[in-house]
C-alpha cells in the first residue's frame, strides 16, 4: 500500500501538508485537493512519501533525501559497515550486486537472512557480530527499500528536522 | 657465527665467503635465486630483480619488430576476479598463482602441460575481509622452493619440483581483518612478507621468515613502542630540518592520540626491494586508521612511511614519512625503485618512489636524505608542493578533510584515494635512465564520519566518490619520468587508469596493459609511439613480464579485470549520472571488457 503526500509550495503561508492517496505507481498531483490527513505528516514545502509494509510505516522521505529517524539509523549502519565498498556508494553495485536491483526481489526475510548469515563464497560477510548492523536492521532495510523504490533519490540522506 | 653448508648452497660458497670477509653478514645469499636472477632468460622475481626495475636485458623483441608480435599461447586460471602480479619463469617451468582461492600451477613452458598444482583450503569467510578485491600479487622463488602468500595470511613453502608443502606458517589473524594480497619476496635466506587490513584497523607489520624452516626471524611494526618497531631512538634517522637526525624516543606513540596506534593501520602490502651492498630492505607503510582524520589527530607515525631496514636484524636505519596525518587514504606502500642515477647532476644511489599522494620522491637510499619531490600528475591539488626542508607536503586547507571536520563533504580533491598511482609498479630503464610509470588521473569527493572500532569489522569512516580529473575524460596516463629533476618527460593519455605494471627491455620498448584489456608496447624514447597493441580477453591489471626459452623471447601478461579500479565491473550498474562512486568514473569499462582470468603469452612469428 502506498500513500504519496504532496503539498503546494507556499513559503509565506506555512500550509499544513495535505495527503493525497494515489493509486500505486500513479504520479501524485501537486496541489490537488486532498482528503484530511489521517496521520501527522512531516512538515515540508515539497513532496513527502510514506510507504507501508506489513501494516506498518516502512519509511517517510521528504524531498527525496530527508528521512525518518529509523531510516536514518539504517543509513548510519550502511555507512559504518562500509557496505559501499562492495555495493557502491549509490547501491549501484561494484564487486557486490546492485541493491537497487536486489531489493526489488528480496523479501524482508531473505534480506535479514543474507545480512545475518552472509554469503561467504560470494564475498558477503556475516554481520551477526556487528551491533551497528544487527541493531538497525529494520532501518537498513527501510533505507535500502527507499533507494530501490526510487523514493530516496540520493544515497546520502539526512534526518527530517522535527 | 655458525655456518651450515646445505647442498643447495655449495655453488655459492665462494661468493658467500667473500661477503663474510667484506661485511659482518649474518645470513647468506640464496644460491638458487641468485643463479636464477643471473640468467636473463628467467623471470625469477616479481620485478625481475631485487631493485624493482622491471627491466629485462632481452632484446630479440625490439622496437623494430615488436609490431609483429603474435599470441604464442594462452592459459586460463579458471578464476574470475582481479589478476594482479605476474608469473615466475625459472628454467623450463612457469609458476602461476590465481586470486582467491590461490590456486598454484607449475607449467612446462615447452608444452604448457601442468607439471603440478596446489590448491590451499581456505575459509571463504576471508573473501569479505579483503578490502579491494581478492587479488594475489604473485609467488616468490628461492632455495628450490615456491612461496605462496595465501589470502588468509598463511605463508606456504612448496617444493619447486613437486608442489609438496615444505612448511607453512600463519602470518596474521584474518578474523581481525589481517589478510594478505602482497607477493612474498625472497632476499638472501629470508622470505619477507607484509600484511593488509588498514580498513579493519589492523596494526601493520612486516615479517622476515627463515626461507628453509619458516621460523620467524623478526617482525617490525609500523607503529607503537620503539622496540616493537625495531627502531633505535638514537640510530634510526629521519629527514629533519634539512638534515638526517635521530627519530628520538617514542617517536610513534607521541604522534597519536591515546591508544589509537593500536588500531592505527600502517599496513605493508606493496612490493619490497633490497640493496645487496647496503644489506637494506626497503618498503612503505599504508594509511593510518580510520579514514576519519578527526579521530586520530597527530602525525600518525610511522604510517605513510618509507622504511629502510637491515635485512638480518630488521632494525630501521632510516624512515621518511610522506603524508603526516593522512586525510585522503594516500597509502605509502608503492614500490621503492633502487636506481643509480644522476640527481641534479650528481651520481647518486637513489631510491625513487611514486607515492599515492601524487608526488614522485627521490631519496638518497644510503642515508635517507630527501633530494627531489615533485608532482607526477599536474592534476594534484591537495598540496601545493613538498617543503624540502621539512619534507612535509604544504597542504591546501580547502582539500583537507581533517581541517573541515566530520560530516563535511570535501569536493574535488586530486588525486582520489587510489592515488596518482596505486600498487601498479613502474619500471626503470637503465638505458634511458627514465622511469615508466602507470598512473591514475582521478579525483574525489571525500566525506569523513565518526566510526567506532569493532574487532573484525570494517573500520573505514569515510565515504567517497571518484571521477576523472577536471578538463577531460581520460582517467590515466602512462608517463616517462626523470627522477633526477622531478619532471615528466612525456605523458601518454589513456582512457582509464593504467593499472598494470610496466616492463622495459633492452629492445628499446616499454609495455603495459590497460583496463579495457589491451597489451601495449611503446618506444622507450618516445612513449607516444605505440608500436604494438593487442586486445586480451579481459581488462589488464597484471604486470608485464618477459623470458626467453630455447632461443625465443616471450612477453606475457595476465588479464582479468578487478582490483580497486575494476570493481565497478560487476553487473547491475545504474545509469552513469547516478553512479558517482568508483563506478562514476569507471562505469564505461563495462562497454569494453568482462571478467575472466587468463595469461596471454606473445612472441615473434616463426621465420
Amino acid at each position: 500500500m502506498r500513500y504519496r503526500i504532496a503539498s503546494a509550495v507556499a513559503l509565506a503561508l506555512s500550509l499544513a501538508v495535505h495527503a493525497v492517496a494515489a493509486a500505486e505507481g500513479a504520479p501524485a498531483q501537486p496541489g490537488a485537493k486532498p482528503p484530511a490527513a489521517n496521520a501527522s505528516p512531516p512538515k515540508s514545502d515539497a513532496n513527502a512519501v510514506t510507504r507501508m509494509e506489513a501494516g506498518k510505516v516502512l519509511y517517510t522521505v521528504v524531498d527525496g533525501y530527508k528521512v525518518d529517524p529509523n531510516t536514518m539509523n539504517g543509513f548510519r549502519a550502511w555507512r559504518a559497515a562500509a557496505c559501499d565498498r562492495c555495493h557502491g556508494a549509490n547501491q549501484e553495485g561494484l564487486v557486490g550486486p546492485s541493491l537497487i536491483d536486489s531489493l526489488k526481489t528480496l523479501t524482508k526475510e531473505q534480506f535479514v537472512k543474507t545480512v545475518h548469515d552472509g554469503r561467504l563464497e560470494k564475498g558477503m560477510p556475516s554481520w551477526q557480530g556487528s551491533k551497528m548492523v544487527m541493531g538497525h536492521l529494520d532501518g537498513l532495510y527501510a533505507y535500502l527499500k527507499g533507494r530501490s523504490n526510487g523514493d530516496i533519490t540520493r544515497a546520502h540522506v539526512e534526518e527530517i528536522e522535527q | 657465527m655458525k655456518i651450515v653448508v646445505a647442498p643447495w648452497l655449495r655453488p655459492a660458497l665462494t661468493m658467500a665467503t667473500v661477503c663474510l670477509l667484506a661485511a659482518p653478514v649474518l645470513a647468506r645469499a640464496d644460491a638458487d635465486l641468485d643463479k636464477a636472477l643471473a640468467n636473463p632468460n628467467n623471470w625469477a622475481m616479481q620485478a625481475g630483480d631485487m631493485q624493482n626495475h622491471r627491466y629485462s636485458p632481452l632484446k630479440q623483441i625490439n622496437k623494430s619488430n615488436v609490431g609483429k608480435m603474435q599470441v604464442a599461447w594462452m592459459f586460463s586460471t579458471g578464476v574470475l576476479r582481479g589478476h594482479e602480479g605476474a608469473p615466475l619463469v625459472i628454467g623450463d617451468t612457469m609458476y602461476i598463482v590465481s586470486p582467491f582461492p590461490n590456486k598454484v600451477f607449475a607449467l612446462d613452458v615447452d608444452t604448457q602441460k601442468i607439471k603440478w598444482r596446489y590448491e590451499p583450503k581456505q575459509d571463504a569467510a576471508v573473501i569479505p575481509q579483503m578490502c579491494c578485491d581478492t587479488v594475489n600479487r604473485g609467488l616468490a622463488f628461492g632455495g628450490n622452493k615456491i612461496f605462496l602468500q595465501q589470502a588468509d595470511s598463511t605463508l606456504v613453502a612448496l617444493d619447486a619440483n613437486t608442489g609438496k608443502v615444505v612448511w607453512s606458517v600463519k602470518n596474521g589473524d584474518p578474523k581481525l581483518g589481517a589478510v594478505n594480497t602482497n607477493a612474498p619476496h625472497v632476499f638472501k635466506d629470508k622470505v619477507i612478507t607484509g600484511i593488509s587490513g588498514g580498513e579493519w584497523g589492523v596494526r601493520g607489520y612486516i615479517t622476515a621468515y627463515d626461507m628453509n624452516t619458516g621460523k620467524q626471524v623478526w617482525r617490525a611494526y609500523s607503529t607503537g613502542p620503539d622496540q616493537e618497531m625495531l627502531m633505535d631512538p638514537e640510530k634510526t634517522m629521519t629527514w629533519t630540518d634539512g638534515a638526517m637526525k635521530p627519530v628520538g624516543a617514542d617517536s610513534s606513540i607521541k604522534s597519536w592520540e591515546g591508544d589509537q596506534w593500536k588500531i592505527g593501520g600502517g599496513t605493508t602490502w606493496g612490493w619490497y626491494s633490497y640493496d645487496k651492498n647496503l644489506n637494506l630492505l626497503y618498503y612503505g607503510s599504508g594509511n593510518p586508521s580510520t579514514w576519519n582524520p578527526a579521530q586520530r589527530k597527530g602525525d600518525n607515525k610511522w604510517s605513510m612511511t618509507i622504511f629502510a631496514r637491515d635485512l638480518d636484524t630488521g632494525m630501521a636505519k632510516w624512515v621518511f614519512q610522506m603524508t603526516p596525518w593522512d586525510q585522503w587514504d594516500y597509502d605509502g606502500v608503492n614500490e621503492m625503485i633502487l636506481a643509480d642515477i644522476n640527481v641534479k647532476g650528481k651520481p647518486t644511489k637513489a631510491l625513487v618512489h611514486f607515492d599515492r599522494n601524487g608526488f614522485g620522491y627521490t631519496l638518497d637510499r644510503v642515508t635517507g636524505a630527501l633530494l627531489v619531490a615533485q608532482k607526477y600528475d599536474p592534476a594534484v591539488n591537495w598540496a601545493t608542493n613538498v617543503d624540502m626542508k621539512t619534507g612535509r607536503p604544504v597542504v591546501v586547507k580547502k582539500y583537507a578533510p581533517g581541517e573541515n571536520g566530520t560530516d563535511f563533504n570535501n569536493k574535488g580533491i586530486c588525486p582520489a584515494a587510489l592515488g596518482s598511482k596505486d600498487e601498479q609498479p613502474a619500471s626503470f630503464d637503465p638505458q634511458t635512465k627514465r622511469f615508466y610509470v602507470p598512473t591514475n588521473h582521478v579525483c574525489m569527493d571525500y566525506e569523513p564520519f565518526q566510526i567506532e572500532y569493532t574487532a573484525g569489522q570494517p573500520y573505514v569512516g569515510a565515504t567517497l566518490s571518484m571521477f576523472p580529473a577536471p578538463g577531460g575524460n581520460t582517467m590515466g596516463n602512462f608517463i616517462a619520468w626523470d627522477a633526477g629533476t622531478g619532471k615528466i618527460v612525456q605523458s601518454k593519455p589513456e582512457k582509464f587508469s593504467v593499472w598494470s605494471g610496466a616492463l622495459t627491455t633492452a629492445g628499446g620498448i616499454a609495455c603495459y596493459g590497460t583496463l579495457e584489456g589491451y597489451l601495449k608496447c611503446v618506444d622507450s624514447n618516445d612513449i607516444n609511439k605505440e608500436l604494438f597493441k593487442f586486445k586480451t580477453p579481459s581488462g589488464v591489471i597484471g604486470n608485464v613480464f618477459t623470458y626467453q626459452h630455447k632461443g625465443k623471447q616471450y612477453i606475457g601478461v595476465y588479464s582479468g579485470i578487478g582490483g580497486w579500479a575494476g570493481i565497478g565491473m560487476a553487473a547491475g550498474l545504474e545509469k552513469p549520472q547516478e553512479g558517482l562512486g568508483a563506478v562514476g568514473g569507471y562505469h564505461e569499462l563495462a562497454d569494453y571488457t568482462n571478467l575472466g582470468g587468463s595469461l596471454t603469452v606473445f612472441a615473434l612469428p616463426q621465420t
